[in-house]
Order: C-alpha cells, then sequence, then structure tokens
C-alpha cells in the first residue's frame, strides 16, 4: 500500500514552473501554495490538492505563459515563410506539381463535399422529425422488388390512430399517377386555358400537422378539411392569380366541370430538399372514395401512411405491436372474401417504421415509387475524394522527401550554428502549410469554375456558399490540417539529418527513404488500378442496360400527355392521326414501359384454385404494335373479336408464373374474369437493376396519354401535324408531348449519374497520380545523372539506360497491379450484384485495366527517362 | 484609449487594495472578495485584474520579506498610486452626482 500522498501535485507544479513567465511565477506559486496550506487546513489534503490543480490550470493564461521559441514568433515566422517561398521559386515545376496537385484535390473535395451536404440534408428541417414516421409493409411472399413497400389500405390510418395510444398523428397520402395524383391538366374555373402541370398529391388534411407544412394564406384549420379542397403552393398561386387573393377560388383538374376544387390555402414552397418534392397541389382526401366501400377497404393497398409518434415512444416495440393489425384486421377481411387459404394470402406480414429523415437515402429495399437519393453513392463519392486527397497528399510527401538531398545541406548548416529540431520542424511545416493554403485559394477559385459542370454531372443546383459562415473558416481549417497532415512525415524526416553526415557528404541522396516512397507509389498506383478497372466496368455495364434488348421499342415513340381532356373526341383524334402518312401506329393509354406512368399490383385467382399477383395495365387494341412488343404465343387483340373484351394478354414472367405449358385459354379472376388469348415477349418496365414481374394486358380505357410511333425518320415532320392538330382539337391546351427513349434514359438518370460521376473523380485521381509520379521520375532520374553520364561514356546505349531507369518504376507498378487488380475485382463484383441484370466480370476486363495502368506509369516517367539518356555525358562529368 | 477606464471589477479589486493600504496581495484581496463582496473567484483572476491594474498604472508592488508557509517564496504586496486614488475619486463623484439627482429611489428599487 502506498501511503496517500502529501503536498500539492508535483505535476501540477512542474506545469506551471514550466509554462509561468518567471517574472510571475514567484507570485503566483507563492499563492497557490499557501492557499494549499490554507484548505489543507481547513478541508483536507485531497480537497487541496484538486484546488491546487484547479488553480494552476486556470492560471494558465495568455497573459501568464512565457515566450516559448516554438509557440508563434512573429519574426520566426516571417523568416520561415521568406524561405519557403524561396524554395518555392527555386523549383518551379515541383512547387507546380506540389500546389496543382493539391489544389485539384482540394477541388474535388469541396465539390464533392457540398454535394454530400446537400444530400444529406434532406428532410431534416422538421421540428419534430425524431418523432416522423413512414409505415413499411414487408412480406415475404411478394416477389423481392416489392418485399418491402409502402403501399397501405385506406383504414389504416384511422386504425392506426384509434388502436395505438402511441401514434399522436396520422395521415395518408396517394401519390404518383394513381388516382389523380402526378400529372394533370389545370385550369382557373373563370379561365378556358388548360395547363400541364406536374406535381399533384392526395393527402389527408392531417398531413399539413404530420409534415409540418406552413400554410401562409387561409385558416390552417380549414385548409383541405373539406371535401374538393385543394391547397397550392405560393410560386402556383402568383403564377394563376397574380395580384388576388386565392382563397377560395376554384380550379378545375383535367377538364372535370363537375368537380370544381376550391382553394382552401397556400402552402410555403415545398423544401426541395423533400422525399416528396416537387409538390405544388396538394387535393384533399377528404370524402374521397375512389370506388364504393374502398375507404373501408383492406385488400387493396394504395395509401402511403406518415405518423407522428408520442415523445419517448419506443420504436421497435410499437413495431411489434404492428403485427396486432394483421389478426384484427387482414385476416378478418381476407376470410370475408371467402379466399381459400386465408392465412397464406396474407403471408408473413410485418410492419416497420422508417424515420421520415431517412426516407430519401435509405430505402434500399423499399418500394415507394418516388425519386430517390442513394446512401451507396454518397459513401462512394466520400470514398473517392478521401483517396484524391490521399493521392494529392502523398505526392507532396514524396515529392519532399524525394527532395531532401537538396535540403540536407541547409538543415546540416543550420544545425551546426544553433537550430534546434523543433525550429526545423516548425519550419518545414510552415512551408506545407503555406503551399497547402496557396493551394486551398487554388482550389476555391477552381472549385467555384467548375460548380456548373458538376451541377450537371451530378444533376444538382449547388451553389457555392460563399457567405455562409462556416465556408471560409472550415475551408482554411481544413487546408492548414492538409498543409500539417501532409508536412508532418516530410518535416520529421528532414529533420532528422545528423550535420556530421550531412556535412561530409555521406547522405546518400535521398535514398534514405525510399522504401517509405515506394510503399506510397505502390499505394498510388494501386488506387489507379481499382479506380481504371472500375471504370472499365462501369461503362461495359452501362452499355450493356443501354443496348439490353428491351422487349419493346423505344425508339420513334411520341407520347402526348394530358389527353384526357379529349374527352369524346379522343376516338376522332386516334382516327384523325392514323390517317396521317407518317404516322405508323396509335394507341391510347396510360400504362407504358416508362417510370411515372401508372403501375399497380393485384390478386388474380387462377383457375387451378392458385393465387398470382401482377401489374393489370388497361390498354388498347394497338398497344402492342405501337410498342413494338413481341407476341411469341396465342395472338394479339383485334378488332374482329368482339370476345376480346374479356381476353387477357400476359408477359412470359406471369406466363412462368402460372406454370402452364400453355396458357393460352386458361382464366384469370381479379373479381372480373380474363381469358388468357396471347402472350409477349417479356419487356423491362422497371429499371433493369430489378427483375420483369408479371404484367397482364386488357383491353380497357386510360385517356391520359396517347403514344403515337412514327415511320422510320419522320419524327421531326410529325411532330408539327400533331400539334396542328392538337390545336384544332382543343384550342385551350397547349400540346405536351415526349420521347419514349428519352423517358426511357431519365430511367437511368441514377445509373448514368454514378457512372459519369465515378468517371470524372477516377481520371481526376489518376491524374493527380501521374502529376506525381512524373514529378518524382524527373527528380530520380536527375540524381542518377552523374552514374548514367558514367555509363554512357563505358558505352551503355540509349535503349539500355532507358531499360535501367524504367526497370525500378516497372516493379513498383506490378506490385500495385498484384495489390489492386484482386481488389476492384471483389468491389466491381459488389457493385453488380446490385443489378439483376449485370454483366460477367471478365479477367479481359482487368488485364486491360492492368495494360493500361502500365502504359499511363510508362508513359509519365518516359519524359524523363528519355531525357535523361539523352544527355550528353560531358555536361555532367565536367567538375 | 481604455488607460482611465475602469471595469467593475477592477474597481472592486483596486478597493481592496487601497483599503489594506500596503498590505494587499493575491491572497488578501481573494478573501476580501469573498467575504465583503460576497464574490467567490479564483486566484488567478485576482492575480489578472492586478497586473491589469498595474499595467494601467492604478497600482504599484513591492516584494515582500520570504515566508516559511509559502516555502520561501516573496509575497507581490500591491499598494494604491496617486493615479489610483484620482480614479477612484473621479468614479465616486460620478456616482454621487446621478445618485443626487434620481428621485425617490429608496421606495421606488430599495425594498422593492
Amino acid at each position: 500500500m502506498s501511503r496517500p500522498p502529501t503536498g500539492p501535485p508535483p505535476w501540477a507544479d512542474r506545469f506551471l514552473e514550466w509554462f509561468c513567465h518567471p517574472d510571475l511565477l514567484e507570485e503566483i506559486q507563492g499563492d497557490i501554495h499557501e492557499l494549499f496550506t490554507i484548505r489543507e487546513a481547513e478541508k483536507g489534503t485531497t480537497a487541496a490538492r484538486r484546488y491546487f490543480a484547479w488553480d494552476v490550470i486556470r492560471s494558465f493564461r495568455l497573459s501568464t505563459v512565457k515566450n516559448f521559441d516554438l509557440l508563434i514568433s512573429p519574426d520566426m515566422l516571417k523568416m520561415n515563410a521568406r524561405i519557403a517561398f524561396r524554395q518555392m521559386l527555386k523549383q518551379k515545376v515541383f512547387t507546380f506539381i506540389k500546389i496543382g496537385g493539391f489544389a485539384l484535390g482540394m477541388a474535388a473535395c469541396l465539390l464533392i463535399s457540398l454535394y454530400i451536404k446537400d444530400e444529406l440534408a434532406y428532410d431534416q428541417h422538421y421540428a419534430e422529425g425524431d418523432r416522423l414516421y413512414r409505415m413499411v409493409s414487408y412480406n415475404s411472399i411478394f416477389p423481392e422488388a416489392w418485399a418491402g413497400h409502402v403501399f397501405f389500405p385506406a383504414p389504416m390510418a384511422q386504425a392506426l390512430l384509434e388502436d395505438y395510444p402511441e401514434i399522436e398523428s396520422a395521415a395518408r397520402i396517394t401519390p404518383g399517377g394513381l388516382f389523380g395524383g402526378g400529372s394533370n391538366t389545370l385550369r382557373r374555373a373563370d379561365q378556358q386555358e388548360n395547363f400541364f402541370e406536374e406535381g399533384f398529391l392526395l393527402v389527408d388534411h392531417e398531413l399539413l400537422d404530420v409534415l409540418e407544412i406552413p400554410i401562409i394564406q387561409g385558416a390552417p384549420a380549414e385548409a383541405l378539411a373539406s371535401p374538393l379542397s385543394i391547397v397550392i403552393s405560393a410560386k402556383k398561386a402568383a403564377q394563376y392569380f397574380p395580384e388576388e387573393d386565392p382563397i377560395g377560388k376554384s380550379l378545375i383538374i383535367n377538364d372535370e366541370l363537375d368537380k370544381p376544387y376550391v382553394i382552401s390555402g397556400v402552402m410555403r414552397d415545398m423544401p426541395i430538399q423533400s422525399h416528396l418534392a416537387p409538390i405544388d397541389f396538394l387535393v384533399t382526401l377528404t370524402e374521397v372514395e375512389f370506388w364504393q366501400g374502398e375507404q373501408q377497404y383492406w385488400r387493396a393497398n394504395n395509401y402511403h401512411t406518415y405518423v407522428r409518434l408520442q415523445e419517448g415512444t419506443d420504436v421497435a416495440d410499437l413495431e411489434q405491436k404492428l403485427l396486432g393489425l394483421v389478426d384484427k384486421y387482414y385476416l378478418p377481411s381476407t376470410i370475408a372474401e371467402g379466399v381459400n387459404d386465408p392465412e397464406k394470402e396474407v403471408g408473413e406480414m410485418t410492419f416497420g417504421l422508417q424515420p421520415v429523415g431517412d426516407i430519401y437515402l435509405k430505402s434500399a429495399g423499399i418500394m415507394d415509387l418516388l425519386p430517390h437519393g442513394d446512401i451507396r453513392f454518397v459513401r462512394l463519392l466520400g470514398a473517392i475524394v478521401i483517396f484524391i486527397l490521399l493521392l494529392a497528399v502523398i505526392n507532396f510527401v514524396n515529392l519532399s522527401t524525394a527532395k531532401s538531398a537538396n535540403r540536407a545541406r541547409e538543415v546540416g548548416m543550420r544545425k551546426v550554428v544553433g537550430s534546434q529540431r523543433g525550429q526545423l520542424v516548425q519550419q518545414f511545416l510552415t512551408e506545407s502549410t503555406l503551399i497547402s493554403i496557396l493551394a486551398l485559394s487554388f482550389a476555391i477559385l477552381l472549385a467555384g469554375g467548375f460548380l456548373p459542370y458538376f451541377n450537371q454531372l451530378t444533376d444538382k443546383n449547388l451553389v457555392m456558399p460563399w457567405l455562409a459562415w462556416w465556408f471560409l473558416p472550415g475551408a482554411l481549417l481544413g487546408g492548414l490540417l492538409l498543409g500539417i497532415i501532409a508536412g508532418f512525415y516530410p518535416a520529421l524526416f528532414l529533420s532528422t539529418f545528423k550535420p556530421i553526415d550531412v556535412l561530409r557528404g555521406h547522405l546518400s541522396r535521398g535514398a534514405k527513404s525510399s522504401s517509405v516512397r515506394n510503399g506510397l507509389v505502390v499505394f498510388q498506383f494501386a488506387t489507379s488500378v481499382v479506380l481504371i478497372a472500375g471504370t472499365f466496368v462501369i461503362y461495359q455495364q452501362m452499355n450493356y442496360i443501354l443496348n439490353k434488348e428491351l422487349g419493346f421499342d423505344k425508339d420513334q415513340v411520341v407520347i402526348i400527355q394530358g389527353a384526357n381532356t379529349l374527352g369524346d373526341q379522343v376516338a376522332t383524334f386516334k382516327e384523325e392521326l392514323q390517317r396521317m402518312p407518317d404516322v405508323q401506329s396509335v394507341s391510347i393509354g396510360d400504362y407504358l414501359p416508362i417510370d411515372g406512368t401508372q403501375r399497380n399490383s393485384n390478386r388474380f385467382g387462377v383457375d387451378n384454385g392458385e393465387q398470382v399477383i401482377g401489374q393489370f395495365w388497361l390498354v388498347d387494341h394497338d398497344y402492342v404494335s405501337t410498342l413494338g412488343m413481341e407476341v411469341i404465343q396465342g395472338r394479339d387483340f383485334s378488332r374482329a373479336m368482339s370476345t376480346d373484351s374479356t381476353g387477357m394478354i400476359i408477359n412470359e414472367a406471369m406466363a412462368r408464373e402460372l406454370g402452364y405449358d400453355n396458357p393460352i385459354g386458361h382464366r384469370l379472376n381479379n373479381g372480373r374474369d380474363w381469358e388468357i388469348i396471347g402472350v409477349v415477349k417479356d419487356f423491362h418496365y422497371m429499371s433493369l437493376k430489378e427483375e420483369i414481374l408479371p404484367v397482364c394486358l386488357v383491353l380497357e380505357e386510360s385517356p391520359y396519354m396517347i403514344s403515337v410511333k412514327a415511320k422510320a425518320g419522320q419524327m421531326d415532320n410529325l411532330l408539327g401535324q400533331l400539334q396542328s392538330t392538337w390545336d384544332r382539337f382543343i384550342p385551350h391546351q397547349s400540346f405536351q408531348y415526349t420521347f419514349l427513349d428519352k423517358e426511357f434514359a431519365g430511367m437511368y438518370k441514377d445509373v448514368f449519374r454514378t457512372r459519369d460521376v465515378f468517371i470524372s473523380f477516377a481520371i481526376l485521381a489518376i491524374i493527380i497520380a501521374c502529376l506525381g509520379l512524373f514529378a518524382l521520375s524527373a527528380f530520380l532520374a536527375e540524381q542518377r545523372h552523374k552514374e548514367i553520364s558514367t555509363r554512357k561514356v563505358l558505352g551503355a546505349s540509349t535503349s539500355g539506360i532507358i531499360g535501367l531507369l524504367t526497370k525500378d518504376y516497372l516493379l513498383l507498378v506490378l506490385i500495385a497491379l498484384l495489390i489492386g487488380l484482386p481488389l476492384s475485382w471483389y468491389l466491381m463484383d459488389q457493385w453488380l450484384a446490385d443489378f439483376t441484370f449485370s454483366i460477367d466480370l471478365q479477367w479481359t476486363v482487368f488485364a486491360a485495366a492492368g495494360a493500361v495502368a502500365i502504359i499511363i506509369a510508362l508513359g509519365t516517367i518516359s519524359f524523363q527517362t528519355i531525357k535523361a539518356a539523352r544527355l550528353n555525358p560531358a555536361d555532367f562529368l565536367r567538375n | 484609449m481604455g488607460r482611465k477606464h475602469l471595469g467593475e471589477f477592477e474597481e472592486l479589486v483596486l478597493l481592496f487594495v487601497a483599503v489594506q493600504a500596503g498590505s494587499a496581495y493575491g491572497i488578501s484581496v481573494m478573501e476580501a472578495l469573498a467575504e465583503e463582496a460576497n464574490r467567490n473567484v479564483n486566484i488567478s483572476a485576482v492575480h489578472a485584474t492586478l497586473r491589469r491594474l498595474e499595467k494601467k498604472g492604478f497600482v504599484r508592488s513591492d516584494w515582500s520579506e520570504a515566508t516559511k508557509e509559502r516555502g520561501g517564496r516573496r509575497k507581490r504586496l500591491f499598494s494604491i498610486t496617486q493615479e489610483g486614488e484620482t480614479a477612484l475619486v473621479e468614479i465616486r463623484s460620478i456616482r454621487d452626482r446621478l445618485w443626487g439627482r434620481l428621485p425617490d429611489l429608496g421606495t421606488n428599487l430599495g425594498f422593492v
């Protein structure tokens, strides 16, 4: 046992003596010691010791600290900066590469940081954000793409409120094309002109409260409360009702005169960073019933359900309790329909609560038909930018240590005249931070200049936050930090030189650190190899997707939107189009194989007693031909067959699901009875990332969109004709159209974005790595000038010398390949696993990537090796 | 600028230095602050204030004889300078003038 300590804590005393200015030490130390004596008597030794330490720490002030040589001394700093500038000017190429590499890396870092910040800001604006959740349903009996989804029956929100006291508030929405969400034509009730508008959402009145949507005109309590009421954004209010009070005015949607919507509120424009954005029109769900009994029906899932929980609710616990919904509602309603095996049909349903703040980035595995960001992409970018910075730092370290020989004499001399190691470290760190800060200013300019291109690349509207309080200080801090990190190793390395060795000329020039340097070069090139191979594979996969057989023909099809306002004239309109010489065929229908058109999910009873789930698409006679689908069994719809009104065409996926060798003539029932008359080849109607799910086509009206297939090369002519015909039919509504292939490409926007961003930054990283290698090879060749001269004098050939100089690097690059290729194989394998339809990894791609890496490396150093090999020995051997 | 300015805490410390007439040092001022002004401050705050006052010329300091309880260290004893006294008097006269102009302060503020 050690005795309890007596007296003041010695560490505190020593600390005081260390930092305190000698003029003040006696007074301060004396007082604190005296206090210790007093307190020891009053409160005991332990407390007195504590007080003592505290007093010492409190006395550590700027005004009491002695002048440390190492701590900021303006003269020293000025001198260091001057020397640093001289060094930089002395070696312009190296300085350029150091600063340039840093600047590129930092600019990339700035841009990507802005991007990441923007992505992470989605749905973070709610005051009660930590209590806002979206209901998610999981059911393993559904196909994989739908195993997690957010579609719930109409009565779900009410049931949640009644049965679960933990749920404070609940609200529903129906987004997308279903039942009037998405895009519609709109006009003021007192005007004739129709406008095509997007961003409709059908919502409960309670949603305004749950998602904290601010009503800036009109009474919030009234907004969306009464039937047929609508809330519009401030932007749209200004557009439709300039200098008028929009409250109480009527809007007509889709020319449905019998249902005028009354504006009951104006909401503040929805932040772009919302998973629902862009939304400009909220249409009430009050007293809406899409069909008789729909509002109490538990077997149709059309509503997203959002909830706000009571404070302090245990979410995991609540998710468990929600299982009660199955027995209370889902099962009874299934039994009530007289289904054979209700338990099997309900399946293994579980419920989840997803924080609203997570919806935008973290909805992998949850089908909601909303646009999303991808947390994996954000992470990928973050990783890339860290690697780019690392590469730039490595350049700096390598060049600085390689150049050490030039500084060795200086270091030796400084030491001889009395420099301490700390001072030398300080000097080198000043140099590196200076370079880093210079690079930072270039980087900020670069980033500002490239921002428009970056926005294009990432499909964002980022702005440089010049005036944000955190921006310049943050960037400066980052620059300083990077400078210190980059300068740390060179500073320690350079300051260790022993004067005696250096001044005697013993130090082999820069060779000492070659193992570290070689390691860093290998790292740089391994990274580059991964990026090159990654670029190849990503490119291949994207090409594969774009050129994959889609099962339909996306070219030469124009889609007319908002055609529902044609009403009874639609048949005449179609006939008139079909008569045009440039038109091949015309089809009216909202279910198209592109995103943003109608989707649903139906349950069909099969004539063998089984059940299948599939899409139920309403099309017309010309659908299959207009979209260039291929009937592989049975036949297409025919006007000659009146029985086709109960006929159905299915896709191969459905045929597989049914399991019949020949499904023709078999029957499906989804409340109505259908006979299968044909099978079309599978066509991709979801993203190619996902598998093709069963689809059924029946003859039924869905009048919002008209697809027109042009004869080859006649699209430009055709558009004018379509426009004039449209204007003749509906003079009050502008002709709104898009192209099938354009919309199709839009579905892969995220895929393209991933590709373009990855490739851009991969190239940037490779450039930075090459810059470093270029400078390094220049320097190392320079070092061997004497050796090369001697060899030449003794008869070495130019090619022999090039070989000699190249050999070292070749070895490094080969090691880098050895590490990089397997790594990239692994990483790309992971990435491809995300796609249902993907290429197989081929070794040739990786071989090519390796070859490219070698060519880049050798090409980079060849400038220097060739130059070195062709030098005139006389110039270097003279002295 | 600021040379003549005296902060509230500085004024208090200066007053104690004046009152303790030549025997004031860090601890004595700190204890007086605690007992008479109900201000518990750290010794380092007192030191800093005394240094500031000395810089402004309101106090001067001399070394005492070495004492045992301080491990042989000397005390730095502070006394008020002419300039310090002038500053105190000036502040007081400003205050007196203002207090004289306040109507009915006793009933309005004093016993609220």
